[in-house]
């Protein structure tokens, strides 16, 4: 064992690097999932797909995890993203909670855990609830600037996005994490340890 | 001065059956400006070394490590990266991964920032190292424009700005063409001349031999020879061979063009003109023969255009209009995605599937079970049958590519670099593998810039020339390129 | 997605705003067009935001980029206000919510793309120093935008073995299509990374020192017209807030 994990748990170079790789590895998956997004009946359908399939890259992220704050720092990274990719500061803000309950979660299973792992990737998944936060919050002030779309417009698309599908939608994307975190758990051992990097 | 005393090293985890890379109780010291030479075949343990040196054993590869490291007498397993990082700089093999700002200038300031250097000292040591190895025509440019031997150039520049006692380098020269290998011997020339202490782990020994004060050969993790310059230039090519090394001299034999085009029909290509945007193409070519059934060896200097090349041929290249013509038929793209298959020059991109038997028994029209171990059988691939492909060595990944082309009845087959960092052992085997798909009848075409090999493969060669006022490539007609290379 | 996504400084064009400019307006941008902040009386802000990442564009000569985001973005706009009342029930909500999205989204995608694609990665790294980030974000986000184009290689390479060897969608397996695109995307990019950061630390990355950084980033005539825009804006929305609870 190499002597910087006996050393101090503060997040070394190296840490800092693992974090960033996984970073653009997830966000590539997720940016080409979200594109399914522009579909409108597909939109709320990312609370779903981007959670599943990110899942995958996370479970292996995982496996590099062992010092407190890398989890944390990925769900920053993932708010920061979005706040650059113009999706605006929502998934910033609920990513600073979701990453950091994640973080204390997979800590209490000693950064080993199978089951929590799958629990972590679960609660860090929340942060994609962040992005559908604009369309429930300050509804009326959101529509009163955008009356000459009509009434009929209007109404369908709350009919869409009802204000109940609100917390929904962070559960579904609560469980959606689960089942990815599975699913990535499966393929760590399917392939990511025969290719000697899990 | 670096001295390692009965040093042991195993990667990984306790007991782990890998043994790959492996050392065993070496002892070695290394006195301030000489210039040592590590050789060896694949997995004898002289990256390990290189390793040792910079550090990043045990720091960054985890495993067992007995014995002493030390660079000037500070011992490396106490000293953190970035303490040990002031003294020794390295240069890797593969120029795609070491950078990591995206712009030139940056990347060489890179390791002077995180010194914490002052800004004024940077940008004037930055300057100088840009002046001494003329790397102007490089600056402010993003590394993913550049080409293999430009990134190693600017991979060294960026030791060097960080004017390092030890260089190391570990296979610097597996990726780059002739040209580029003699700027890069340019570089280890004026380090030495500098007095610098410098460390090479090198398959390919002609661009050094002359250069090196010292030669460690390395067997199974332990040292088994350690000559000075009288006795290793004394020994002879094949005395080098038997040790699985490459040869010393740069190889310029006589070869064989008699039995050009005599076998058959040609395949004629035809108007493969490419450029990226905008700008004027990199990839201009008439016409080209290639004879049937025979392996044909592309040539040329890096950023010409020979990967591209491949890649229009075989049809990935959606803008490229070529067209092949073949036993009177036409092939246009689609077509020749369809006939033709390109072995990667990374082939972790081609396999996908869970296990070797898997992998050829989708790529066939209808799956056979008993063709598929047939195929695998012919390629000494049968017993790792039921392997997941990515657990495997990379010649036998290599030769499953080859498996799931044959499996799709493919007639020609591409290679692009398939012999890039391999010892000699390993690269008669992929020789082998290509003696052996031309027997079976397959068009072979290769890109290369080993000689040993083309001269292994007994192939006829094409030398892709570049006129570099136009930035346009031409194929010389096949019977002038002969004269025109060596 | 390739190389223009993070970029170099040669043949740099257009007025070259400090990353921190950029990184405002994206804000301002997020808050006021996608968040719709302030309502209907400031429309005019909203317009004017959505303007500012076609004049960047312009005039950093990604015109072709720019023709495309104008004309989707106009297409969007007759959407919604001519085929308002002219269709029925499913068509007319799919239509009216696509083109919504579109105008709502999409001066926020355009101005992110330009923010990434003319900061370099020290340029950036440079910015977060400025506003105090520490090196835990800094480190990673940098080492994240310089890996995106290595993925994108990546997967450009794994895309075409695949339409080589013709399993791609159309092949035997198509539910494990997926399977066989993420599992070498993600074994080829690891492996990468590793060789990477193994790089990164021979050259001395994580050194507890305060690292130097040569690029100059600081505010001139654009920036400085970018913030007063900005405060202008933020002041006539407070002064029109009326006691409403904002975000």
């Amino acid at each position: 064992m190499s002597m910087e994990k006996n050393g101090s748990m503060k997040l070394q170079g190296r840490d800092l690097m693992n974090i960033g790789i996984y970073a653009a590895i997830y966000f590539v998956i997720v940016f080409a999932i979200a594109m399914m997004g522009y579909i409108p009946v597909m939109m709320p359908l990312l609370c779903v797909f981007v959670p599943v399939i990110g899942g995958i890259p996370f479970m292996l992220f995982l496996t590099k995890v062992k010092k407190f704050g890398m989890i944390w720092i990925m769900s920053i990274i993932m708010g920061i993203m979005m706040l650059l990719t113009g999706m605006a500061h929502y998934a910033l803000i609920v990513g600073l909670f979701t990453g950091l309950i994640a973080e204390f979660v997979y800590k209490s299973g000693n950064y080993k855990s199978q089951s929590k792992a799958v629990l972590t990737s679960g609660i860090f998944s929340m942060w994609v609830w962040g992005n559908f936060l604009p369309l429930f919050i300050d509804r009326q002030n959101y529509w009163s600037s955008r009356q000459s779309f009509g009434e009929e417009y209007i109404t369908t698309l709350n009919s869409l996005m009802p204000s109940w599908l609100c917390p929904i939608l962070l559960i579904v994307a609560f469980a959606s994490g689960i089942a990815g975190g599975l699913l990535g758990k499966a393929l760590l051992k399917k392939h990511f340890r025969k290719a000697g990097i899990a | 001065m670096i001295e390692l005393r009965n040093v042991s090293f195993q990667y990984g985890e306790e007991d782990s059956a890998e043994n790959r890379g492996a050392l065993c109780n070496i002892s070695l010291t290394i006195p301030r400006g000489q210039t040592v030479l590590l050789c060896g075949e694949s997995g004898c343990g002289k990256t390990t070394i290189t390793r040792l040196i910079n550090g990043l054993v045990p720091h960054f590869y985890d495993g067992k490590l007995t014995g002493e490291v030390r660079i000037n007498g500070q011992e490396i397993k106490d000293q953190p990266l970035y303490d040990t990082a002031e003294n020794v700089g390295t240069v890797f093999q593969n120029p795609r991964s070491q950078f990591f700002n995206v712009d030139t200038r940056s990347e060489l300031a890179f390791s002077l920032e995180n010194r914490g250097m002052k800004a004024a000292d940077i940008i004037e040591r930055v300057h100088d190292t840009v002046e001494e190895y003329q790397m102007e025509y490089l600056m402010d440019r993003s590394i993913f424009e550049l080409s293999g031997g430009e990134k190693q150039k600017i991979a060294c520049g960026c030791v060097s700005a960080g004017s390092p006692d030890i260089f190391v380098l570990d296979e610097p020269s597996a990726n780059l063409d002739m040209k580029s290998i003699a700027q890069l011997r340019t570089m280890i020339e004026k380090w030495k001349r500098q007095g610098k202490t410098i460390v090479i782990a090198e398959h390919r020994l002609f661009y050094i031999w002359e250069l090196i004060d010292r030669a460690v050969y390395l067997k199974n993790g332990k040292i088994e020879k350690d000559m000075k310059p009288d006795v290793f230039r004394r020994l002879t090519e094949n005395q080098l061979h038997d040790m699985g090394l490459r040869a010393s001299t740069e190889t310029k034999h006589n070869i064989n063009h008699a039995a050009f085009l005599k076998s058959g029909e040609p395949l004629v290509f035809k108007e493969f003109v490419y450029g990226y945007q905008k700008k004027e193409n990199v990839l201009d070519i008439r016409e080209m023969l290639v004879p049937e059934k025979e392996i044909t060896a592309l040539t040329g200097n890096n950023g010409i255009g020979k990967t591209t090349f491949l890649r229009c041929v075989c049809g990935l290249e959606k803008k490229c209009k070529g067209t092949m013509e073949y036993e009177g038929k036409v092939y246009k793209r689609k077509k020749r995605l369809e006939e033709m298959f390109l072995v990667m020059q990374d082939v972790n991109h081609q396999l996908f599937t869970e296990s070797v038997l898997e992998e050829v028994l989708i790529s066939m029209k209808t799956e056979d079970q008993e063709k598929a171990e047939k195929i695998l059988y012919d390629l000494d691939l049968l017993e790792y049958k039921d392997r997941h492909p990515i657990s495997l060595s990379g010649g036998q990944k290599q030769r499953v590519a080859v498996a799931t082309a044959i499996a799709s009845e493919r007639k020609i087959l591409l290679f692009d670099e398939p012999t890039s960092g391999l010892d000699y052992h390993h690269m008669l085997q992929v020789a082998g593998v290509l003696k052996r798909l031309k027997n079976m009848g397959k068009t072979i075409l290769v890109v290369t810039h080993d000689w040993e090999f083309i001269q292994a493969i007994d192939a006829h060669i094409m030398k892709l020339d570049e006129q570099t006022a136009e930035r346009r490539v031409e194929i010389n007609e096949s019977e002038k390129f002969h004269t025109a290379i060596v | 997605m390739k190389t223009e996504i993070v970029s170099s400084t040669k043949d740099r064009k257009g007025i070259g705003l400090d990353p921190r400019t950029k990184i405002l307006l994206l804000l301002m941008i997020a808050v006021f067009v996608l968040g719709g902040a302030g309502g209907s009386a400031l429309v005019w802000a909203r317009v004017l935001l959505a303007c500012v990442p076609v004049g960047l564009l312009f005039a950093s000569g990604r015109v072709r980029t720019c023709v495309i985001f104008v004309s989707v973005f106009v297409a969007g706009c007759f959407l919604q206000y001519f085929l308002l009342n002219k269709l029925n029930g499913f068509l007319n909500f799919i239509v009216l919510a696509s083109a919504g999205m579109l105008t709502q989204f999409l001066p926020g995608l355009v101005m992110g793309y330009y923010a990434v694609s003319t900061t370099t990665v020290s340029e950036f790294v440079a910015a977060m120093e400025r506003m105090h980030v520490p090196d835990q974000v800094t480190i990673p986000l940098s080492v994240m935008f310089r890996f995106f184009p290595t993925v994108g290689e990546e997967a450009g390479n794994i895309r075409d073995a695949m339409s080589m060897r013709g399993i791609f969608f159309s092949g035997k397996h198509p539910g494990k299509t997926l399977e066989y695109c993420l599992i070498p995307l993600m074994t080829c990019s690891v492996k990468i990374g590793e060789e990477l950061s193994a790089a990164a630390l021979t050259r001395g990355l994580g050194a507890p020192v305060k690292r130097t950084n040569i690029c100059k980033i600081g505010f001139g005539v654009w920036d400085i017209s970018f913030f007063v825009i900005c405060a202008a804006i933020l002041a006539y929305w407070i002064v029109t807030m009326e006691g409403n609870v904002q975000i």
